[in-house]
């Protein structure tokens, strides 16, 4: 701050050939500080909600003995917490497996005033697994399309006016809201997209046979499940990965281009060897910052993929890997918001729902940092 | 894939070396980089038709809203529940009059004893405060003083039958000592907790309780002591002194205001004769929509019977589902005698609502001019504006009920606008589904406007001061931390408004020099202006981060010469750099409000959720109220419906009217880029 930095204006008198204390100036300071303020208020607020999450979470994550982590909130799936009393004013506080479990060894023990808060007992496992099989699947369909999109726009189709439209559709469809995609994903991949089966539902927009099978392909959607959760996702981060992995593109001087081309390498070899692998940082990037993106969402996945409570982990229930797909899972953000506003609130609800939020927030968050970090990092690296 | 293939083919590079082989890799004809090119191509086009299929999707539903829609309002018309709904809106308009009356009414009344209310609210509080604290103990007490009296019994018992079991005696005598013992300890803990209780802060504040001075405030703690421990029967002299003076004071305000009850009185009974006429239309006008249900619903029962009868083996059944097939009836009924006792009543209408107006008029003129405490002189405000609406109300009502008939043809531009500009969405009712936007558009709309309020001039004085002033070290600190904020996950902010934020603002606003504040204070945590102070803050890195690429974008030539002329910094700042990038200024604005509108958890979670166009004769301080929004209502309700039913197709619809709303903001974003640039 260049005008915080000057020594105030000698006083009048002092020095007569000094200039005068300008009421410009004074103005410029003023001004410039407040616009400082402004900008070290919006941190202090990110500090504030960061710091009031963190000191209620950590200690629900953490524990002050040995192994210093809590373990049973990263094995277990949320459950219901069970709180009560005996006849002798010994208070308990139990998942609801353990209390069954705690009153049938201790038949005589009077239990009286005998509480359940839903969701609010067990760990966080079910969800960060279904999460991070969400934000998989969305990341590999989003990145084999839209790297293969950017590719084409960039280095094969031909300028005009055409491509000039697709673009502009593109950009734009990047800023249409997350539940909007949600919608889109419910009416296309939960209830039209086409399924291989040997008994058609009813609902079926339309049925083809296949040939030499008893199979149909029917168009009667997959339910809602993960793989309908993770498309939907990845639709709807496709124009954000699109435009970055293009701009990364852009960004490969055309002399690279020209100078393998010239050596005689095909487009192929030429996009292999001297454009990819100097694009490939931002494309990185791109997707680190598609996965933050992708995993805070709520939602897309509300209708298409998410369920507020599921006893079995995706593997256990799994019969097939068709049937490992087409599950639903408990997602993070949609645990985080039926611990939020689905539950009646008591003081017992209240780590699990911070305990959530903390583990949430730090593993989006590492993410972004990550992506920022390497984006520093590669743009003092790379430079030509 | 191919590309795999066209991999391994890369593998062995030998073109050139030998003249008549067979040319490379080929595949229908088409050579090894044509594969690679088409492959590409497919995918670009993949990626097109998905995105075209979005656009189609939403419109198929969307659109099949519409002729449900119509119909639906078709039958509403047919079965003469609009003219029906005429005489609702009419006493509605007299409830929402009236009521303001009363309001000022009770205001005045209670101006008086407005001190001891205060205190006595604070009393209750305080009260309900320490309760809070301690009622677990005491449930704890209540079971052990039971167990101990059940003892009592029972060793009376053992006394009376036998005088043998003397063992059993001593252990239950031992047992009751332990309890007695237990009650003590919880006497004494309970004792302890509403001590340490009774010295919080936060139980003494809350809506309509004044600061208190520290002689009032021992008063109450002593009060409250008194009644909460030990459990006393009456209450303390204290309070039933301000009980008494506050009933004398109010009696002797009302004395003076005997005409002013007269009045509301009035106003209220003479509404009655409507409002028995109104059930006795509402039950006609259920009657004939059942009918007109039964009918409309009769071919997919009759079908759904045959289809039954088709799949079901067993030729008894069979029969049987068809003669129940055979029963349904499709007759249309007719709906000129369903509407006859409706129209015969309108002369009554017309009848009653001219003498209700005349009544109403006069007991208007009755209200008094001049009261004497703020809040009557608002309530009466708002009273005048509500009789206002509610002459209008009548006339409109009483020319349409004359000219409505039943068999009116509804124009499509009719149902559409229903829609639009529809003031209702009530799903699910008994009477008749409404689907109008307009609710939850002022939602969306008030929330986004108060976030852009907010986050523009903070997010714009961020950008201009790390673009220009700030040096590189807060340059290099300040922009990852900004841009970190837009990776905050939705629904913990969310969260965070819910849990921290909304109580916060609920205690904020209740600071008595923050009064002058529009809303202020609030009585509920979820509001308006919380969802959209979480979305200010949402806002701010997209809006931060554009406007800071704006700023870069200047040429350097551009401030350089600015400073050569000699202006200042800040001048070069704001009449050079800020001015050439305003395009970029605008479009981030723009973008940041394509964001926020489209914006779900955080409102969901945060707004209210209370479908209801805010009541705008509060001026500002409409920004204290709940509301729902477009986005809210569809994550809300989404899940609860059927596929295909009308219900579900009008949420495709608000996503539909999301989707244009964030296609065009987008589009004038660019637009707005494009032409600056050219300049």
């Amino acid at each position: 701050m260049p005008n915080e930095a000057k020594n105030p204006p000698p006083e009048q008198g002092e020095n007569p050939f000094a200039a005068k204390a300008h009421s410009l100036k004074r103005r410029d300071k003023t001004v410039s500080i407040l616009l400082g303020v402004a900008t070290y208020f919006i941190l202090v607020c990110t500090a504030y909600i960061f710091l009031d999450i963190a000191l209620k979470g950590i200690p629900v994550v953490f524990q002050t003995e040995a192994p210093f982590v809590n373990v049973e909130f990263f094995t277990k799936s949320p459950e219901t917490l069970m709180t009560f009393e005996t006849e002798e004013g010994d208070f308990f506080k139990m998942n609801f497996s353990d209390y069954s479990q705690f009153k049938r060894d201790n038949p005589e023990v009077n239990i009286v005033d005998e509480h359940s808060h839903a969701y609010s007992g067990g760990g966080i496992f079910g969800p960060l697994v279904g999460t991070a099989l969400l934000t998989a699947i969305c990341i590999v369909v989003a990145l084999a399309v839209g790297l293969t999109t950017a590719i084409f726009l960039n280095e094969y189709a031909t300028k005009g006016r055409f491509m000039d439209t697709v673009r502009l559709a593109i950009m734009n469809l990047a800023g249409v809201p997350s539940i909007v995609f949600g919608l889109f994903g419910l009416g296309l991949f939960c209830m039209v997209a086409p399924v291989i089966t040997d008994t058609p539902m009813d609902r079926a927009l339309f049925t083809v046979p296949i040939i030499f099978t008893d199979n149909y392909l029917s168009f009667e959607g997959w339910g809602t499940c993960m793989l309908a959760g993770g498309f939907t996702l990845a639709v709807m981060i496709l124009p954000v990965v699109i435009t970055a992995c293009e701009e990364s593109l852009k960004a490969i001087p055309m002399g690279f281009r020209e100078a393998s081309l010239a050596l005689g390498a095909t487009k192929w070899q030429t996009i292999k060897k001297s454009v990819l692998p100097y694009a490939f940082p931002g494309m990185l990037t791109a997707s680190i910052l598609g996965i933050t993106r992708v995993a805070g969402e709520t939602a897309p996945i509300m209708f298409t993929a998410a369920l507020a409570h599921k006893d079995e982990l995706p593997w256990e229930s799994a019969g097939s890997i068709g049937g490992f797909f087409s599950q639903s899972v408990q997602a993070m953000p949609y645990h985080i918001y039926t611990v939020a506003a689905r539950i009646p609130q008591s003081e017992y609800t209240k780590p699990m729902q911070y305990g959530s939020v903390f583990v949430f927030m730090v593993v989006v968050m590492s993410f972004a940092a990550l992506s920022i970090f390497l984006r520093i990092r590669y743009r003092k690296k790379l430079k030509w | 894939m191919s590309q795999t293939e066209a991999d391994q083919q890369a593998g062995g590079e030998k073109t050139g070396k030998e003249i008549f082989k067979r040319k490379g890799f080929q595949l229908f004809g088409l050579g090894r980089q044509d594969v690679i090119r088409y492959f590409f191509g497919g995918n670009a086009s993949l990626a097109i038709v998905i995105l075209i299929l979005i656009c189609i999707f939403l419109a198929r539903e969307a659109i099949m809203f519409f002729p449900d829609h119509h119909a639906g309002l078709k039958s509403y018309r047919k079965g003469g529940q609009e003219l029906v709904g005429y005489v609702i809106e009419e006493v509605d308009a007299h409830t929402k009059f009236y009521s303001n009356a009363n309001i000022a009414y009770f205001a005045e009344v209670n101006r008086t004893s407005e001190k001891e209310d205060g205190l006595l609210r604070a009393y209750r509080s305080g009260l309900a405060g320490v309760e809070q604290v301690t009622n677990k103990t005491w449930d704890r007490l209540d079971r052990k003083i039971d167990a101990a009296e059940d003892l009592v019994d029972d060793i009376e018992d053992l006394v009376a039958d036998d005088e043998g079991e003397l063992n059993e005696k001593t252990k239950l005598e031992r047992k009751l000592v332990g309890l007695e013992k237990w009650v003590e300890s919880l006497r004494s803990d309970l004792k302890g907790q509403v001590l340490s209780a009774v010295e919080l802060d936060p139980i003494w504040v809350g809506v309509g309780i004044p600061r208190l001075s520290v002689q009032e405030r021992s008063m109450l703690r002593e009060a409250v002591l008194f009644e909460a421990y030990p459990d006393a029967e009456d209450e303390h002299e204290s309070i039933q002194e301000l009980k008494r003076v506050s009933r004398e004071k109010k009696a002797t305000a009302a004395e003076g205001l005997v005409e002013f009850k007269a009045t509301v009185k009035a106003m209220q009974d003479a509404v009655r004769p409507l409002k028995s006429l109104q059930s006795e239309m509402i039950a006609i006008a259920s009657e004939n929509r059942r009918e007109i249900d039964k009918f409309s619903t009769a071919p997919a029962r009759r079908a759904a019977l045959m289809a039954g009868a088709e799949k079901t083996g067993d030729p008894e059944e069979k029969a049987r589902l068809l003669v129940r097939a055979d029963e349904v009836e499709i007759v249309e009924p007719d709906y000129v005698k369903l509407n006859e006792p409706l129209y015969a009543l309108v002369p009554k209408h017309q009848e009653l609502v001219a003498t209700l107006e005349v009544e109403m008029g006069r007991l208007f003129q009755e209200l008094p001019d001049s009261v004497e405490t703020e809040s009557a002189k608002v309530s009466l405000g708002r009273a005048e504006v509500f009789y206002r609406r509610f002459q209008d109300k009548l006339n409109l009502a009483r020319a349409e009920m004359l000219v409505w008939h039943h068999d009116d043809s509804l124009s499509i531009v009719g149902s559409t606008s229903a829609f639009v500009l529809g003031r209702n969405w009530i799903t699910n009712s008994s009477w008749h589904d409404f689907y109008g936007l307009l609710p939850l558009f002022t939602g969306s709309f008030l929330i986004s406007i108060i976030a852009l309020v907010v986050a523009v001039p903070f997010s714009i004085a961020a950008a201009i001061y790390v673009n220009q002033l700030a040096g590189p070290r807060q340059q290099q600190f300040i922009k990852p931390a900004i841009e970190f904020i837009g990776a905050i996950p939705s629904v913990v902010l969310g969260f965070f408004g819910i849990l921290v934020f909304g109580e916060a603002l609920r205690a904020v606003s209740q600071i008595s020099w923050l009064e002058w504040v529009p809303g202020f204070p609030m009585a509920e945590r979820l509001t308006i202006l919380n969802a959209g102070l979480l979305l200010a803050f949402m806002a701010v890195p997209t809006i931060f981060t554009l406007t800071e690429d704006a700023l870069d974008n200047v040429p350097k030539a551009f401030t350089e010469n600015s400073i050569a002329m000699g202006a200042t910094q800040l001048q070069t700042v704001f009449r050079v750099i800020v001015p050439t990038a305003v395009s970029g200024v605008i479009a981030a604005i723009l973008l940041g409000f394509g964001r926020i509108i489209g914006e779900t958890m955080v409102v969901l979670l945060v707004a209210g959720n209370k479908i209801k166009i805010p009541d705008f004769t509060e001026g500002l301080g409409v920004v204290a109220q709940p509301a729902h929004t477009m986005t809210g209502i569809i994550a809300q309700e989404l899940g609860e419906v059927d596929n295909g039913s009308l219900h579900w197709r009008a949420l495709f619809m608000v996503g539909m009217v999301l989707f244009i709303i964030s296609l065009l903001v987008n589009f004038a974003a660019q637009r707005t880029l494009k032409r600056f640039q050219k300049v």
